[in-house]
């Protein structure tokens, strides 16, 4: 599988007055495949958005290598084959919704009025598209930028935030759209907040924290371990004895017991043994390992690591021992990752 | 050429809405209206105050809407991220800067066309149709309307780097020196009793600062004695030193532009 988009340790740093340095992106090195729906998450302020624009060619890197569609970021000739929608764009507002794409369309040199028309009815704004977009919806006005994103059929799109703020219906519209371009072999490049929806649709994700990448690979992999509630009613002592191990949990309620085991252990093992020993199994419930856990626990594994970091550099000052704890918590931390 | 033009559009077609300029231009049409009635107040009852009131009415509200306009335009554009989806497109930084001067001196002229169709018949009206004179105050707007699109480059050129208020008085700063102390400065670099270094420091502000007053040639208009010698030559030359001094600003904003990070 090719790339469409492949970063190199890729930094951004900000100088400020009085010599003062800001790293926005560090070290960042993501590999997004030709043809797949991609996750870019992270909290707020990690260097999503200052990413987004270095592969877009809008701002620069500080270092290391961007290429997009295998050509360097900024390249004009991508420009012609990728296309962006930014987190809550707010558009010329006087124009209608038709007016806004045929501007967008005319970018490209493309004056086909019908081919505008089309891709605002596939956005669901037939019967909107010549009201202007003061009066659209935020629903609309994010399906108008989608129309205006895909005038140029992109082979790659970056979407920022696609469904951020949106009711639930206007999401559910975005997001069977947003699958319907990986359908037709598009890249999608989705920088996002909204977990369940990049859950659903993503093949692979990475998250940053702070600059720096701290997870990255296919959802399937990345959420791999989850856990399965087994609920038995009847169970004697002797048969709760022998299905205690050290990575289940085994509880009473109501005289049920309950068992917490990780999904990759033997069920049908453990299914056989309650009902070998009399138990009458009531219910198996698969305890799926989310994206929001996963999110949760990369981000709070990277503070804590970095604050460890923080910590050992505050010491090392005092005993001039800095570089070497430093040095260890990077290796750890690009090991993890 | 097609998205400079594209972007050009899309400015001319914003300008014209702006609710703030709307409401400059409104008042300046209202005072070239009444402008014949406060003249009426006067102790001079004489066509030289009307046409002193009317002109002077045109061009501060032209120099208020040049620079109001153009000090926001690139600000918003960044703001509202409308830029991010402009240029992911196969635009390039000096083709979307030009856009949106082309769109910005095209809502000036617009304006400006609108008073001077105004002022015209305001004073045909109270004055009588007389040819000459009406020509004359169309000559007149013609150069405010080169003067402004001076001033546009000027406030698009500082929009690259400094914020819209600092912008608004810097521009307008730029304007007044460029007007009104622009005698001045020409009278301090040729003084032979001022000591060098401030003779230099004139001539250096002079060369920096676009000589703005050259195109007040109201005087022809306003005084009857009043004559330019080489009518031709000299408004020929006042459109190519405007042509120049917005090209260089156009330039030097393009380069900015280009490194700098939205």
């Amino acid at each position: 599988m090719s790339l469409a988009i492949e970063t190199i340790d890729l930094v951004k740093t900000y100088k400020h007055r009085g010599g003062a340095s800001n790293t926005v992106v560090d070290n960042l090195n993501l590999q997004v495949e030709s043809g797949e729906i991609f996750g870019f998450l992270g909290p707020n302020g990690a260097g999503k958005t200052t990413t987004i624009k270095m592969l877009l060619g809008i701002i620069g890197q500080s270092s290391g290598v961007a290429n997009v569609l295998g050509r360097e970021a900024g390249d004009i000739e991508i420009h012609k084959r990728i296309s962006y929608l930014p987190e809550k764009p707010y558009y010329y507002e006087y124009m209608s919704g038709l007016e806004l794409v045929v501007f967008y369309a005319s970018l490209f040199g493309i004056r086909d009025n019908d081919r505008c028309k089309e891709l605002l009815r596939r956005v669901n704004l037939a019967n909107d598209m010549n009201r202007p977009l003061s009066t659209y919806s935020k629903g609309m006005q994010q399906r108008v930028g989608l129309a205006q994103s895909l005038i140029n059929n992109p082979e790659l799109l970056f979407l920022d935030e696609p469904t951020g703020g949106l009711d639930p219906i206007a999401h559910i519209e975005i997001r069977d759209l947003i699958l319907q371009f990986r359908e037709e072999g598009k890249t999608v490049f989705i920088s996002s907040h909204e977990l369940s929806d990049v859950e659903r649709i993503c093949d692979r994700v990475a998250i940053i924290n702070k600059g720096q990448l701290v997870a990255q690979g296919r959802l399937t992999d990345l959420l791999a371990g989850g856990r399965v509630e087994v609920t038995a009613e009847g169970v004697s002592d002797a048969v709760s004895q022998s299905l205690r191990h050290e990575n289940r949990t085994v509880s009473f309620k109501d005289g049920r017991l309950i068992l917490d085991a990780p999904d990759s252990d033997d069920l049908n093992g453990m299914i056989d043994a309650l009902r070998n020993g009399g138990a009458q199994v009531v219910s198996i419930i698969p305890r799926r390992k989310r994206l929001e856990d996963l999110f949760i626990e990369a981000v709070a594994e990277d503070d804590t690591a970095k604050g460890r970091q923080r910590g050992r550099m505050t010491d090392g000052n005092s005993d001039g021992t800095v570089s070497t704890e430093v040095e260890e918590v990077k290796t750890g931390e690009g090991e993890s990752s | 050429m097609n998205a400079v033009l594209s972007i050009a559009r899309t400015t001319l077609g914003e300008a014209i809405r702006r609710r703030v300029l709307l409401v400059i231009l409104l008042i300046a049409l209202l005072l070239l209206v009444i402008a014949p009635g406060m003249n009426g107040l006067t102790a001079r009852q004489s066509q030289t105050v009307l046409l002193s009131l009317i002109l002077g009415v045109l061009q501060l509200s032209s120099a208020v809407i040049a620079i109001v306009l153009t000090v926001y335009m690139i600000p918003n554009e960044v703001e509202r991220r409308t830029i991010y989806t402009i240029l992911s497109k196969p635009v390039l930084r000096w083709q979307f800067l030009l856009g949106k001067y082309l769109g910005a001196v095209s809502a000036l002229g617009l304006m400006i066309m609108l008073m001077t169709g105004t002022m015209i018949a305001v004073f045909a009206a109270f004055q009588g149709p007389n040819v000459e004179t009406l020509a004359s105050l169309a000559r007149v707007a013609m150069m405010y309307f080169v003067q402004m699109c001076l001033l546009a480059a000027v406030a698009i050129f500082f929009s690259t780097f400094v914020q819209p208020v600092v912008n608004f008085f810097l521009s307008g700063g730029v304007y007044l020196v460029g007007t009104v102390f622009g005698s001045l400065f020409a009278t301090i670099a040729e003084s032979q009793q001022l000591p060098q270094a401030v003779r230099v420091a004139a001539q250096i502000v002079m060369l920096i600062v676009p000589n703005f007053g050259q195109y007040n040639v109201q005087n022809s208009v306003i005084n009857s004695g009043a004559q330019i010698v080489g009518e031709g030559i000299y408004y020929t030359n006042l459109a190519v030193y405007g042509v120049v001094y917005i090209s260089i600003l156009l330039l030097g904003a393009m380069l900015v532009f280009d490194r700098r990070e939205v």
